[in-house]
Formats: structure tokens, C-alpha cells, sequence
């Protein structure tokens, strides 16, 4: 019998990987299956279920509810099916009068302490316990409801997104499993024993004081409503789904849209989900509130001023009024005073039509993407060395590796999915090496393997990679072999001669890095003799002025130790926004046509030119950094800006806002009045991720689609509005759907010269390059070569520490890093308008007990934060996790102005700002910043101005 | 920390010539420093760093300032 998969069916067991097949007799039936697959398993394969309450197969089996229960010729009892595991020859029996009486009774048992309100109560429709009294034939419970029972027990409503109410709880620990297994928190636990078992969060506190990360396994998991979303108790269970792909961060999971009408009730991770398998983080799975906020902008305004209120325009008249502002301006100024930057949150459709509109309609390569102040170091770095710019790897890949090296990342906060899958392979026996200023979570995860953690100095990285590297050639554990057919033979040479040197052996390098040699020493042994050693990192590696050369220093040692081109190795950057990757790929950058096709290619050049119709500029245009210069030197006079807040994002805040309030046109299409839109003078409503069709490309190149779930609030999904500037400006663009677009796209880059809307509804998702020499995509990359030279062999490339310029001194003493927290993401523009909030309302300066007692700082004072950039203030938290002499903040809240006092250092080779060093002092005050004061005046002027949108008819004159 | 955009532009000059330093000798490194300004500043920046260097008045690395003046001497000769 043929057995056909479907994701939407829980088979109640997770598959075997045996590839050594079983054949077996259920129910008089002969099925097959792989050795190791559990009885349940087999039978559902096979369309015969048999009921089940404790089992999923997401989880392991646990064999607690007994109400899988079968009878196996030979054997005695009534074992489960869900631990017993099928034999060759073995007959099976799943229904008959003694199973249909004992699943009765175990049924009744469970009953008998479970209120029978099924017709109120919110899982109806949707309950396995139900469903299963349904299925074993329960009739009555003669235990009657009087015994002691738990219905009376309190519910727990402090989460914002769900609900516990343990008194429809079965103890089938479920959730107890998913928090562990699936999750990798353990936050829960059963409390209690016999009669008085019961789930608990933490010490048995509620949940949001508990560690409870909110990702919503447990709610999943539960097959009654003891956790149950509160928006399915406030809206009732959804009657239609659209899979699409979340728009939080570079992870890209696939959800399902539970949906009722045009309402969207839930998000629930899509089990066939290539990068998820099923799991999500809080942002994913219940921040999706901000899609319908009363902040949404809802119609196009323009304004002649900033300091004019707006007026609520059509979109005819918005688009017409940017149009002729940017041809008066480029008719004045010339071709190159105007330019553009695309978002890694809108769609890779929409990201390469505004590069489009940029160079084929504006004439000029000013385009750039927020991939400037995050990971433009990877896209230089690993095309120098590796040939292409991007990570090596799928996340499944981490399961293979015995030794994983996290540099600069923080997967469990900024990449919670992939740091659930990365803490179940360190407990499955990884060992693990993080290096970074930061005693970061999964330092604490419990594992099986050995952790390190190697505490550099900020700024250091590329210090630290060269000792790693001069640890493994000298003492001999580099991969000859590999290195002998996969690298290319002369910067082998230059290399190894550089790293040999006695400068880079940790003992030399200890008084920069700050950390031990040995233990320098034991990681790179550990590394280098692991079977499959992988390396992740992220912005803690390419936010310095020296990103691009770590981002070097990590290819080399991965090909020094041959760990290239297969399963649990390679090198993975975490991107950070959902579209980061793709926003690259897709030609954002002013020197790189579509797949990074330089502009000085004058083959590709042509080929771009012939189907878009015009001549384009061969000379990189400007970077973002140098928007900024040249729009306050009066050169730069237009932007339009897609879905990004640089005014918030972007660092040395002052020095933003004074060249955005340079411009004589900015153009801002957003979901909200963000901190740019302040300094618009037309703002065009943007469309959230749920309404409207396109694709995302992942971190680990999958290209995923996204689908629309309900209309745009303003009648157009933001592709729509650039073909309409486009047309606006003369510029014919003529698409009628986003799949159009792609195949466009298709067309003109090779690594997607096979990727279509109908390639990834047959496959689901694919990764490139996917062409003719690929057909089913890349899960990963470099098997047999490099995409680099005439011989396909990698470059190992030099790596000069070049310390920063940015250092403490006696009157800034302390460095500051900033980051990301779990519950919010990047500017908060999204997640400030969910009940996250709860987790993180406010950003806070962290700081070693030593410096805070050193300044007389106790927890929530207020703190005067000052670089040699400006000052803003923030409130104090002491944490023994930080170094003395660093500090830490995170910037979701525009009010902090973290970006204020960052510097306008940035990387060598990129221009990525330097966020991860600002050299400051710390000191209690009473009263905001003079920045923040102006701030809270300009917000609230801003908000006047929207609120009076409608009534100001005479703004624009 | 910077301050003026021409201070930026010879300080980014500087700094891809620093971190290319062992590449080999100055004019080697030079190599380097010129091939990635050409692949990656935009006409402004090229233009900013020749009137600096035009002007005599911003401190150059060796090897960048090798790099700018060929440089210099392209835009010239293209002009």
C-alpha cells in the first residue's frame, strides 16, 4: 500500500530514519515501515488510527494515557502503541471488544475529573479529548462528580496569549514535553504526585513570571483547552487556513493563517514547514496583532513641509505628487540627486522592483538596503573567499554537527526556532564554543556536550578567529587533503604564512581578546578535531569596523579544518530581518545588479538593459551612509524609502534626522508613521505581510512563499505602488501578480534561472541556486567546488587585525554593545503594537555589578549614557552576565535613542556601522536627554499632524 | 569618530589599506586599496578623495595614498 504523507494528519510518533524496512501484519493488513517506527506510527501510515491522548509526533513516545493501547500476537497484555516499536512478522490487533473496553474505561476515568461543558468551552470543535470519548464510544461515567476532583482549580491568565486552566487538564504532559523537547526551556514541569500531579510553570509560578519563553508548543500541544489561545476563546475556532511564511526575523517559518472570514483567529506553525518542522517563537506565532492596530496607516498624505501637518490624499494624487517632485528635483539637480532603499521586510518581488524603479526609471545605482547596517559584511566577506554571499547550509544541518561555534549570535533571542533545534542537538551530545563579550542563554542550555565560553572584548573577533586558526595549523590540525583539492594553492600559501606568525597565538593575542590562551587553545582543538564542526554567527561578528574581515577569518578556518560542503559543517550567518537574504539577492546594493551581478559586468549589464529597456549607470551609486553626506552637502535631495526606519535603525541619530530633514522629497511607504515617516513629506500606507503575495528568502536561502490572507487596508500590497511610481515617472512597469515578477526575475539571475511560483508550490519551498545544474535547489552549498576562479577553488584570504579606533579612554571607560531581545523585534515598529510589551516595554542598559557599585547604580536607576556621538538615558539593570567595563542595551524603542550615542564608525570593506563598540561613560540622573525631550515634542507634533490629516485641506498649496 | 565627510573618506581609504596591510608591498597593497574603490565607491566618493588628495590637506596612508593618486589619475585621464 503506497503511503502518502500529510502534514495536517499527527501520526502520533516521530518518523524513524532507518533506512532497513520492517514489514508487519495490523489489523490483517501487511504494511512496511522503517525499523524503529512505533505501532501507532505504522497503523496511521496506513490510515488506521488507533486513539491516542499523550501521544504527537512531534514529541517522543511517553506511553502515559494507555488509551493507544493493542494486542500483539505472542505477547501478553495490552501493550501501547506508541512505545512499542514494530518487529518483523508481528501481528497487531487495534480493535476488538477487550481494546474497546478498556480504552471505555480509561476514557470514563479521565472524564470523571473533566467539566462537561464541551458546548462552551472554547476547544469545541477542535478537542482531541473530545474526539477520542467520541472515538472509544464513551457513554457514561458512572464515577458520578462528586469524588475529589481539580474542577474547581484557578486559571492563570497573566499570559497575554493564552490561557491555563488546569482543571481541563488530563496530565498527559504534553506540553510538559513540547516545552522540553520541541522548546528546549523546560519552564514546565509536572508538580506533584498520583492524584495531586498537576502542570506547573517554573516553581510553580504563573506563567509570565516563570522562564516560560510564550512560544506557544505547550498551547499546541494540548489536547484539550487547559491551554488555549485567548483569541479563540474570544473569536471561537477558525474555519479556513493559507499557509504563508512569518515576517519576523531570518529563521522563515511556515504558519498556517487560521482564519475566519477575513479575520485572522491564530498563527499555527506549519508542521511541513521547511525551516520550522512545526515550531514557532512568541513573535511568530502571536505578535501579529500590529496588522490590524489603530496606528496603521490607512491612506495615502502627502505635506509640502515636515513642519505642516498632512493631507489625506488618493492614491492618484500621492503617487503624481511624488512623481513630479522627483522629476522637478532630478530636472534641477541632476540625474544622481535622488535614490532609494529597499526593505529585508517587504517581498523579494517587491525588493527587486524598487531596485528596478531606482535604476531603470530614477537612472542611477542609488539603491541600498538595510542589509548595510547588518550584514553587508557577509555578502563581501564570504563572496571573496567562498564565491557567493550567502551561508553554506540548511538549519537541519546543525543535527549532523558534533561541534558548533556561535560567534557573535544569540540564537535562543534573535533566531528562537533554529535555537530550539540548536539546543536539541547539544543535548543530543554537541559540544559548543561561544565567543562573545556576553554570557548568552545557551551557555546554559542543558546539554550533554562541554560548552566554552570564550568572553572577548568587544571589538576583538577577528583577534580571537586568527588565534583559533594559528592554534589549528600549528599544531597540525588542518585538513590537507581538503585543502589540497578544494582550495586555491597561492592564498593557501600567503595565508598560512601570515596566521603562523607568533602574533596570533593566543598567549600573544590573550592581553587583546582578554581571554584565557589555554582555553583559546582547547576550543580550536575541540573545534578542528571535532567529525562535522559548524560555525554560526551574526551581528555580534559584522557590526565592527573589522565585520567583513572576521566574516574571512571564519571561511578560512572552516576550510583550514576541511569543514565545508556537507551535512553538520559550513559557515551560517544568522540573518537578522525576514528578508535580509533575499533583499541582497534580489540587487539592493548600488554596485550589484540581481544575483549579485556587478554593474561594471558589461554582459550583465546587457542583459538587464535589454529587458528593462534602458541604458544603465556601469558605476556603483551611493550607500546609504553616503545618502546621509551627500543629502546634508545639498547634492542628495530625494529618497524613497520602502519599509525601513532608518531614523531609528541606522546609527549617530542626530546626524540621520539632520540629513533626512535636509531632503527636499521623501517619499515613505510603511504600515505606520514610523520614526522616518517624521521626516516625510509623502507617506504612502504599506501592506503587512498578510496581505499580499510574493516570496522571502531565508537564511539559509530557501525561498518561501508568502500568501495574501486578507486584503490590504489601504487596496494595495506595496509591489502595486511601485509599479505605479514607476508608471508615474514614465517608467512603463506592467505586472498583474507577484509570480510575474518572478519569473522576470528568473530570467535575468542565475542562481533562480528555475525558481517560479509553480516550482514552489510543487516543492514547497526551495533553495538556491536552483537551475540546470541544480534543479531541486541547494540545501547545501560547495559539495564539489566553489563558485570562485577558473578552478572552482575556494580563497582563503589574509586577516590583519585592525583594532578600532572607537576605545575607552578615562573619560568614556566602558564600551557599550547593543542588541536584540526575544519578545521584540528590530525597531519595535511591529512588535510595541502586540502585547509583547509585557516582556520588554522599555530598553534597558545592563551592567556588570562591578561598574554599578563602582558608580553607586542599583537596579532602575535612571542612567545618563554619553559616547562621543550624544547622550540619552536609560534605565539600570545589574547583571552578573555582562563583563566589567561593557554594557548593553537594545534599541526596540525608538524613546531610548540607543542610536544616539552609537558612533559613525563602520566596517573597512562595507560601511556597516560599528554598533557592537561605542566607547561611554555611565552616571545617574534624574531627567531625559535633551535629544529625548526633543524627541517626545517632535513625536507628538508628528501624531498631530496625522490626527489632523483629514480636516488639513490647505497643507499642500 | 569623524566629523566632515571628506575626514571620512580618507579615513575609510586608510582603513582598507590598513586591513589589507599584509597583502604585500605598498604597491601591491595599492592594488588592493584601488580595485576595491573602484568596485565599490560610488563617482561622489572617487571624486570627494581626488579633491582631497588634490588638496594636499588630509594625512594618507602610504599605500592609499598610492591608490588614490592612481586613481586620480584615471578619473583625469577619462575626463
Amino acid at each position: 500500500m503506497l503511503q502518502h504523507f500529510d502534514p495536517n494528519k499527527d501520526y502520533g510518533t516521530p518518523a524513524s530514519l532507518s533506512e532497513k524496512m520492517v514489514t508487519l501484519e495490523i489489523d490483517g493488513v501487511e504494511v512496511t515501515v522503517p525499523e524503529g517506527t512505533s505501532v501507532m506510527r505504522a497503523a496511521a501510515l496506513h490510515d488506521i488510527n488507533i486513539p491516542k491522548l499523550c501521544a504527537s509526533d512531534n514529541l517522543e513516545a511517553y506511553g502515559s494515557c494507555r488509551i493507544c493501547a493493542v494486542q500483539i500476537e505472542g505477547r501478553r497484555g495490552t501493550p501501547a502503541s506508541c512505545t512499542t516499536p514494530v518487529d518483523a512478522g508481528m501481528k497487531v490487533t487495534t480493535q476488538n471488544d477487550k481494546l474497546a473496553k478498556l480504552r471505555r474505561n480509561i476514557m470514563e476515568l479521565y472524564i470523571s475529573d473533566h467539566p462537561l461543558d464541551c458546548l462552551t468551552c472554547p476547544a469545541n470543535g477542535d478537542c482531541e479529548l473530545q474526539d477520542m470519548a467520541g472515538a472509544v464510544g464513551l457513554r457514561e461515567v458512572r464515577y458520578g462528580f462528586d469524588g475529589e476532583n481539580h474542577l474547581d482549580s484557578q486559571k492563570d491568565h497573566s499570559n497575554p496569549y493564552f490561557t491555563f486552566d488546569p482543571s481541563k487538564c488530563i496530565v498527559c504532559s504534553r506540553c510538559v514535553r513540547a516545552c522540553g523537547e520541541v522548546q528546549g526551556t523546560f519552564a514546565l514541569t509536572i508538580d506533584g504526585r498520583g492524584f495531586d500531579s498537576k502542570v506547573a510553570a517554573g516553581q510553580d509560578e504563573q506563567f509570565l513570571d516563570s522562564e516560560c519563553v510564550s512560544c506557544g508548543a505547550c498551547v499546541q500541544a494540548c489536547p484539550t483547552s487547559t491551554l488555549m489561545e485567548k483569541s479563540v476563546i474570544d473569536m471561537g475556532v477558525p474555519e479556513h487556513s493559507v499557509t504563508t511564511t512569518c515576517a519576523y526575523c531570518g529563521v522563515g517559518c511556515s504558519f498556517k493563517a487560521e482564519m475566519k472570514g477575513d479575520q485572522l483567529v491564530r498563527m499555527v506553525p506549519a508542521k511541513e514547514g521547511d525551516a520550522n518542522h512545526g515550531h514557532s517563537c512568541v513573535k511568530g506565532r502571536f505578535a501579529f496583532g500590529y496588522a490590524t492596530h489603530k496606528d496603521r496607516i490607512k491612506a495615502p498624505m502627502i505635506r509640502d513641509s515636515i513642519d505642516q501637518p498632512w493631507k489625506e490624499v488618493s492614491w492618484e494624487e500621492a503617487i503624481g505628487f511624488a512623481a513630479k517632485r522627483l522629476k522637478d528635483i532630478q530636472a534641477q539637480y541632476g540625474r544622481e540627486s535622488i535614490g532609494g532603499i529597499t526593505s529585508s521586510r517587504c517581498t523579494n518581488e517587491e525588493t527587486y522592483l524598487v531596485q528596478k524603479l531606482i535604476r531603470a526609471a530614477f537612472g542611477n545605482n542609488n539603491t541600498d538596503t538595510c542589509a548595510r547596517v547588518c550584514h553587508s559584511p557577509t555578502g563581501y566577506g564570504l563572496k571573496q573567499t567562498l564565491g557567493e554571499s550567502a551561508g553554506t547550509q540548511t538549519f537541519d544541518s546543525v543535527m549532523f554537527s558534533d561541534c558548533i561555534l556561535v560567534i557573535g549570535a544569540n540564537p535562543t533571542d534573535a533566531h528562537p526556532v533554529f535555537g530550539s533545534l540548536m539546543r536539541r542537538r547539544l543535548r543530543e551530545g554537541a559540544s559548543l564554543i561561544v565567543t562573545d563579550p556576553r554570557e548568552i542563554d545557551l551557555l546554559s542550555t542543558p546539554h550533554l556536550g562541554d560548552a566554552t565560553h570564550l568572553p572577548l572584548r568587544p571589538g576583538t573577533n577577528v583577534a580571537m578567529v586568527n588565534a583559533l586558526a594559528h592554534v589549528v595549523v600549528t599544531e597540525g590540525y588542518e585538513d590537507k587533503e581538503f585543502i589540497a583539492s578544494r582550495c586555491e594553492g597561492d592564498a593557501y600559501a600567503k595565508w598560512r604564512e601570515f596566521i603562523i606568525e607568533e602574533r596570533h597565538a593566543p598567549e600573544n593575542v590573550e592581553e587583546i581578546t582578554g581571554v584565557k590562551a589555554e582555553k583559546v587553545r582547547e576550543a580550536a582543538r575541540k573545534f578542528a578535531t571535532a567529525k562535522n564542526a559548524s560555525i554560526y554567527y551574526g551581528l555580534g561578528v559584522t557590526e565592527h569596523s573589522q565585520g567583513s574581515t572576521t566574516v574571512m577569518g571564519i571561511a578560512n578556518l572552516a576550510l583550514a579544518t576541511g569543514n565545508m560542503g556537507r551535512e553538520g559543517v559550513g559557515v551560517n550567518p544568522l540573518r537578522g530581518q525576514n528578508n535580509v537574504q533575499g533583499s541582497c539577492d534580489m540587487g539592493s546594493f548600488p554596485h550589484e545588479l540581481p544575483g549579485y551581478q556587478h554593474v561594471s559586468d558589461a554582459v550583465a549589464r546587457a542583459r538587464f538593459e535589454k529587458v528593462w529597456g534602458v541604458k544603465l549607470d556601469d558605476e556603483p551609486g551611493l550607500r546609504i551612509p553616503n545618502m546621509f553626506d551627500a543629502a546634508l552637502s545639498g547634492e542628495f535631495r530625494a529618497m524613497y524609502v520602502q519599509g525601513e526606519d532608518i531614523a531609528q535603525s541606522d546609527p549617530n541619530t542626530q546626524h540621520v534626522e539632520a540629513a533626512l530633514s535636509a531632503l527636499d522629497c521623501l517619499i515613505v511607504q510603511d504600515i505606520f508613521l514610523n520614526e522616518t515617516a517624521k521626516f516625510a513629506h509623502v507617506l504612502l500606507p504599506g501592506s503587512t505581510f498578510l496581505e499580499k503575495n510574493g516570496t522571502f528568502t531565508n537564511a539559509e536561502r530557501r525561498i518561501n512563499r508568502v500568501r495574501k490572507v486578507m486584503a490590504p487596508v489601504a487596496g494595495k500590497e506595496d509591489w502595486e505602488v511601485t509599479v505605479d511610481l514607476a508608471n508615474a515617472l514614465g517608467y512603463p512597469m506592467n505586472y498583474s501578480h507577484p509570480s510575474e515578477i518572478m519569473d522576470e526575475i528568473a530570467s535575468l539571475t542565475p542562481s533562480f534561472a528555475n525558481v517560479s511560483y509553480d516550482a514552489l508550490e510543487e516543492h514547497g519551498s526551495l533553495q538556491w541556486p536552483c537551475n540546470d545544474e541544480f534543479p531541486m535547489g541547494s540545501p547545501i552549498m560547495h559539495t564539489e567546488s566553489f563558485p570562485i576562479g577558473d578552478e572552482g577553488k575556494a580563497l582563503f584570504a589574509v586577516t590583519e587585525f585592525v583594532p578600532t579606533t572607537e576605545r575607552a579612554n578615562s573619560r568614556f571607560p566602558l564600551l557599550l554593545t547593543t542588541g536584540r531581545i526575544l519578545s521584540q523585534y528590530n525597531v519595535g515598529a511591529q512588535t510595541r503594537r502586540t502585547d509583547n510589551q509585557a516582556w520588554h516595554d522599555e530598553d534597558i542598559l545592563e551592567l556588570h555589578p562591578h561598574d554599578a557599585e563602582e558608580r553607586g547604580i542599583k537596579t532602575g536607576d535612571w542612567l545618563g549614557i554619553t559616547s562621543r556621538a550624544g547622550q540619552t538615558v536609560l534605565r539600570a539593570r545589574v547583571a552578573e552576565r555582562m563583563q566589567p567595563g561593557v554594557v548593553y542595551t537594545t534599541f526596540h524603542h525608538p524613546g531610548s535613542g540607543a542610536n544616539v550615542i552609537t558612533t559613525n564608525n563602520s566596517d573597512w570593506a562595507t560601511n556597516c556601522p560599528e554598533y557592537k563598540v561605542t566607547a561611554v561613560q555611565v552616571e545617574k540622573v534624574s531627567q531625559p536627554s535633551e535629544w529625548q525631550k526633543n524627541f517626545q515634542d517632535n513625536h507628538e507634533r508628528q501624531y498631530e499632524f496625522l490626527r489632523g490629516s483629514a480636516s488639513s485641506a490647505d497643507a499642500v498649496k | 569618530m569623524f566629523h566632515t565627510e571628506e575626514e571620512s573618506i580618507v579615513t575609510m581609504i586608510n582603513h582598507i589599506a590598513q586591513n589589507n596591510v599584509s597583502a604585500g608591498s605598498e604597491s601591491e597593497v595599492a592594488d588592493i586599496v584601488e580595485n576595491h574603490i573602484t568596485k565599490f565607491w560610488s563617482r561622489r566618493m572617487k571624486k570627494i578623495l581626488a579633491e582631497q588628495l588634490a588638496n594636499g590637506t588630509e594625512e594618507f596612508e602610504p599605500a592609499a595614498k598610492l591608490a588614490a593618486e592612481r586613481l586620480s589619475a584615471k578619473m583625469s585621464a577619462s575626463a
